[in-house]
């Protein structure tokens, strides 16, 4: 079992993938009998400080149905210089750059620890980073104050040749031309009416831009000087000019009535915004950066109308289908994200405001791109200037860590096809061998487009097998799979990662025990909570609850040990003793439970969840407890309330907030001030340790989570009581006899009471 | 060098604002954790709650103090703590005053140097920005840690240190931007003309000697440049 878990480990390292099951079923039928489909967790551009990016192109297999790329797995004739494709076996030629080759000379993509390898593309234009900054101005003095700090920062930390543009919006919509002459223009349009892409175009004189590089002539960074436009400027030139036109924005002047909202039109400044890019830079890594500060309140795209009276829609109202404009700025939302992706350009969203702004209906924008979604209660607070500023950090290289237009592609052995991804991307409508016909997720296609993404930027990828039955497995026969992302580095390079992986393939009848040994429960629980919140966002929340439950349960029948009828005598191996309990706490998450949220929040939640690589999902799922006393050092605890003690310090991070609280022992020696006394400074200690470890986690969390300080008794502590499973309530306090831990006010079902119906329905013989 | 400290959010505008780390401390690389909060503990397979080892007495009767403090104190907690602390640390008045002229005059000669090189409406930009940090310094509205890094910055300028420089400003510019936003993207640009014309002279010296030694040649022996 523990080497299970080292090559598990090793294999995340290296590759940046995770299998839900690493010993693969042989067949279709067993593979569905397995309950949880075959899947991995990919993060394409997983930090590698170790792995050098090599300086030339790949080696692709000449079968044009293939193109696959030459690999560790692939059977080499040094001596004949040929190779043989290891998915579909055709016998290539080695191309004369690799006549030097043998056995004692390998070329890195051939050796075996290069399962993963990064190629830089040398030739081609470069093309600039471009930044596009849309700015709410229906803000508060304080708060536009701080956004506009926050932009001025901003142009410091990007790249002096980065182009830059900025648009303006409130009631009416602004497109500022930047110059480095004196007087600054620009181009107002109506907030309440959409255009298409072509009257934006004519309206701003926009050209095609003429064809910036002689191809004799490798192109140079800084002398691009047809490439920008009036509206896009590289930072060298213009930050002077942009940070005083940054510096002098002013509020929207339009004066706001008693009792109204600001008219903000953000449905048509994200239009114009859309529509610029696709005029100047189709197919450009591009970023579009929304800034609001509260709901869309006019023309096409608004979220709530301008009466205050008349509350932003609730999860109660889009239930009764009394969400007015819901659909329609949804749709409007979906048309403009679609463009956005279709040109690789992606749209941020930086909401901050103290209620709602009409996330739910933007998310497309953000999740079909890959663009930030970032929610705080206003600009001027740490959560928002650390947030926006950690878009900006740099890796070990000094390069950006955001990458852009990225194409993933992924291609199979023949016993596979790829029935999905779920994730920050849209489809390229690719078909061919390796597609299946059963959709899981983003379907129907072999490749997908990801416009903005990052080094944790993580998809789920499901597949089928579809062998038959009883069609015989070759001799040790390994399946294998090749993970192909073309992207645009943020150093402007156009750079190829491809990671290959195999694994062996396995009799489901003769060989159970050892597929169940190479099960992976931590990335299982996350791939099929992906499924249960892809589901969620088109289903009825009980359906998605019921068809998680089931699934958990015919897992339980298939690899629990236990006599029929006989719920005491269940039993699961170490492989799959957590996962349970994963699937009790994803049923109270937030991801699948929308009481006591709102639909932005909602929203928020999922958006991160759909992206984030697996430890931090988990982290999502079932928030982690470190419990800290004087009796050792600190350790992880059961979530549970049976671990709240007097004499404990407890944190929690649930990925969006961090929670240290002290026990009612802890906080009454805090109040008597033991701290300060030298002869109890292990008391000290003892309260700077988790504060030590959350700043740990605060350093570099990405998007800075809230940070809650609170005590026993304190009204901060509902986070901490509301994770934990409720094991003693007040419903079963003198029932269990025991005095430990603090009750918990809920009817909620306890882990217990769900581990009890759990096991009587997977040893019933009536399932 | 340029200030590591953690200071708290905004309670007043956020609820439960994080704190704030300096860009010093943001940009440090993270070093070993300390302890890795990544672990969990599966919940007992036969139902009942596993109660934490140990329990001391503090429970219904009223609390005694707290154990105390023994010579060996416990590794994990006196273990290597991070440099920061959650107060912000402004080093209080050992130093000695830094001087307006100390930092205006080496910007001004570099802006001048640039004259020849530079567009004249971006040097008389330059050159009003200056003129704000003058105004600026002089009415006492910069805080001490911005004059204390204003002349590191000047410092490293005026050694070539085209990056250090760069990297000063950027500091300034993500933890005191209230403070220096509106002049400090000409002290930035400065920098950036600076940087380039003496690249300019570099290459143009190179060009200079290389031509000087061909002169020189003798037919028949090649000196390598």
């Amino acid at each position: 079992m523990a080497t299970y878990l080292e090559f598990i480990q090793q294999n995340e390292e290296r590759d940046g993938v995770r299998f839900s099951w690493n010993v693969w079923p042989s067949s279709r039928l067993e593979a569905t009998r397995m309950v949880v489909p075959l899947a991995c967790i990919l993060t394409p551009l997983k930090e590698r400080p170790d792995l050098p990016p090599v300086q030339y192109e790949p080696v692709l297999c000449s079968r044009p149905t293939c193109k696959a790329i030459l690999n560790p797995l692939c059977q080499v004739d040094y001596r004949a210089k040929l190779w043989a494709c290891n998915f579909c076996f055709q016998r290539n030629q080695f191309p004369p750059a690799y006549a030097g080759i043998s056995e004692v000379n390998q070329p890195a993509e051939l050796m075996p620890q290069f399962s993963t390898v990064e190629y830089v593309i040398q030739r081609g234009a470069q093309s600039p980073l471009i930044f596009l900054y849309v700015v709410d101005t229906c803000l508060e003095e304080d708060d536009l104050q701080a956004l506009k700090e926050s932009l001025q920062m901003s142009l410091s930390l990007l790249p002096p040749d980065a182009l830059v543009g900025l648009i303006t919006f409130g009631r009416m919509v602004q497109v500022h031309e930047l110059s480095c002459e004196g007087i600054s223009k620009s181009y107002v349009f109506r907030g309440t009416k959409d255009l298409t892409a072509k009257q934006i175009q004519d309206m701003l004189g926009l050209t095609k831009p003429a064809v910036p590089v002689h191809p004799a002539r490798p192109a140079q960074p800084q002398e691009h000087p047809s490439i920008s436009s009036r509206f896009l400027q590289p930072i060298h030139k213009i930050d002077m000019n942009l940070t005083d036109l940054l510096g002098e924005l002013q509020r929207d002047p339009w004066p706001v009535p008693q009792g109204k909202r600001p008219l903000r039109s953000t449905g048509v400044a994200l239009s114009i915004a859309v529509g610029l890019l696709e005029g100047t830079f189709p197919n450009t890594g591009a970023r579009i950066m929304l800034f609001i500060g509260g709901p869309p309140t006019q023309g096409p795209g608004m979220v709530v109308g301008d009466e205050l009276k008349v509350p932003i829609r609730s999860w109660h109202d889009i239930e009764k289908d009394n969400a007015r404009f819901m659909k329609k700025a949804t749709k409007h939302y979906e048309m403009l994200a679609n463009r956005a992706a279709a040109n690789g350009h992606c749209v941020d969203i930086y909401a901050c405001a103290l209620d709602q702004t009409g996330l739910l209906e933007m998310k497309c924008c953000t999740n079909l791109t890959g663009g930030h979604m970032v929610m705080g209660d206003s600009f001027n607070t740490s959560l928002f200037k650390q947030t926006f500023q950690r878009i900006f950090s740099k890796d070990f290289n000094g390069n950006f860590r955001m990458a852009f237009g990225a194409t993933l592609e992924v291609k199979t052995s023949r016993e596979l096809k790829v029935a999905g991804a779920i994730g920050p991307c849209v489809s390229l409508n690719v078909k061919g061998p390796c597609v299946s016909e059963n959709e899981l997720g983003v379907g129907g296609t072999s490749q997908w487009k990801i416009c903005g993404l990052d080094p944790t930027s993580t998809l789920g990828i499901y597949f089928e097998v579809v062998n038959q039955h009883n069609a015989p497995i070759p001799q040790g026969g390994r399946g294998a799979i090749q993970f192909v992302t073309h992207y645009q580095h943020s150093s402007t390079q156009r750079r190829i990662r491809v990671t290959t992986i195999a694994r062996n393939w396995a009799d489901a009848q003769s060989q159970l025990k050892h597929i169940e040994a190479a099960f992976d429960q931590e990335a299982a629980a996350v791939l099929m909570a992906r499924l249960g919140v892809f589901r969620a966002e088109s289903e009825e929340g009980p359906d998605v609850l019921r068809w998680l439950d089931r699934q958990l349960i015919r897992l339980c029948q298939k690899f629990g040990q236990y006599t029929k009828e006989d719920p005491a005598s269940f039993r699961l191996s170490d492989s799959f003793s957590l996962y349970p309990q994963f699937m009790f706490h994803l049923r109270r998450s937030p991801f699948l439970q929308v009481f006591n949220n709102s639909p932005d929040e909602s929203s928020y939640y999922r958006h991160h969840f759909a992206r984030q690589d697996l430890t931090q999902s988990l982290i999502m799922i079932q928030p982690i407890l470190y419990s800290y006393s004087f009796h050792g050092p600190p350790e992880p605890v059961l979530l549970d309330s049976s671990s709240i003690l007097a004499d404990r310090i407890l944190l929690m991070d649930t990925f969006f907030q961090i929670v240290i609280y002290l026990g009612e022992t802890i906080a009454q020696w805090q109040k008597a001030g033991y701290q300060d006394m030298p002869e109890y400074e292990n008391f000290k200690h003892l309260l700077q340790a988790p504060l030590d470890d959350a700043q740990e986690i605060l350093h570099t969390r990405f998007p800075m989570p809230r940070y809650i300080n609170t005590e026993h008794g304190g009204s901060q502590a509902r986070f901490l009581l509301s994770k934990v499973n409720p094991s003693q309530t007040h419903n079963n306090l003198y029932a269990w006899g025991q005095e430990t831990g603090a009750p918990i006010l809920t009817d909620d079902v306890s882990l217990q009471v769900f581990m009890d119906h759990l096991k009587k329905l997977a040893v019933s013989s009536a399932c | 060098m340029a200030g590591l400290y953690v200071k708290p959010g905004n309670k007043e505008r956020g609820w439960n604002d994080p704190p704030q780390f300096s860009y010093g401390l943001q940009t440090q690389a993270g070093g070993p954790k300390r302890t890795p909060l990544t672990k969990r503990v599966a919940a007992p397979q036969d139902g009942s709650p596993r109660v934490p080892t140990s329990e001391t007495s503090p429970g219904a009767p009223p609390m005694g103090p707290p154990p105390l403090s023994s010579k060996a104190s416990r590794p994990p907690f006196v273990g290597s703590c991070p440099p920061s602390s959650m107060e912000p640390t402004n080093f209080p008045v050992v130093e000695s005053e830094i001087l307006l002229e100390d930092v205006l005059k080496p910007l001004e000669r570099a802006l001048e140097d640039c004259r020849g090189h530079t567009k004249k409406q971006v040097c008389d930009d330059i050159s009003r920005r200056l003129a704000l940090l003058q105004e600026q310094w002089a009415g006492g509205k910069l805080s001490m840690p911005v004059k204390k890094r204003m002349a590191l910055l000047v410092q490293e300028l005026s050694s070539h240190q085209w990056d250090a420089a760069d990297d000063i400003h950027r500091s300034l510019m993500v933890d005191h931007v209230t403070e220096v936003s509106q002049w400090m993207v000409g002290v930035k640009r400065l920098i950036a003309e600076k940087r380039s014309l003496s690249s300019e002279e570099a290459a143009n010296e190179e060009k200079s000697v290389a031509t000087a030694e061909q002169n020189q040649t003798m037919p028949g022996i090649q000196h390598d440049p």
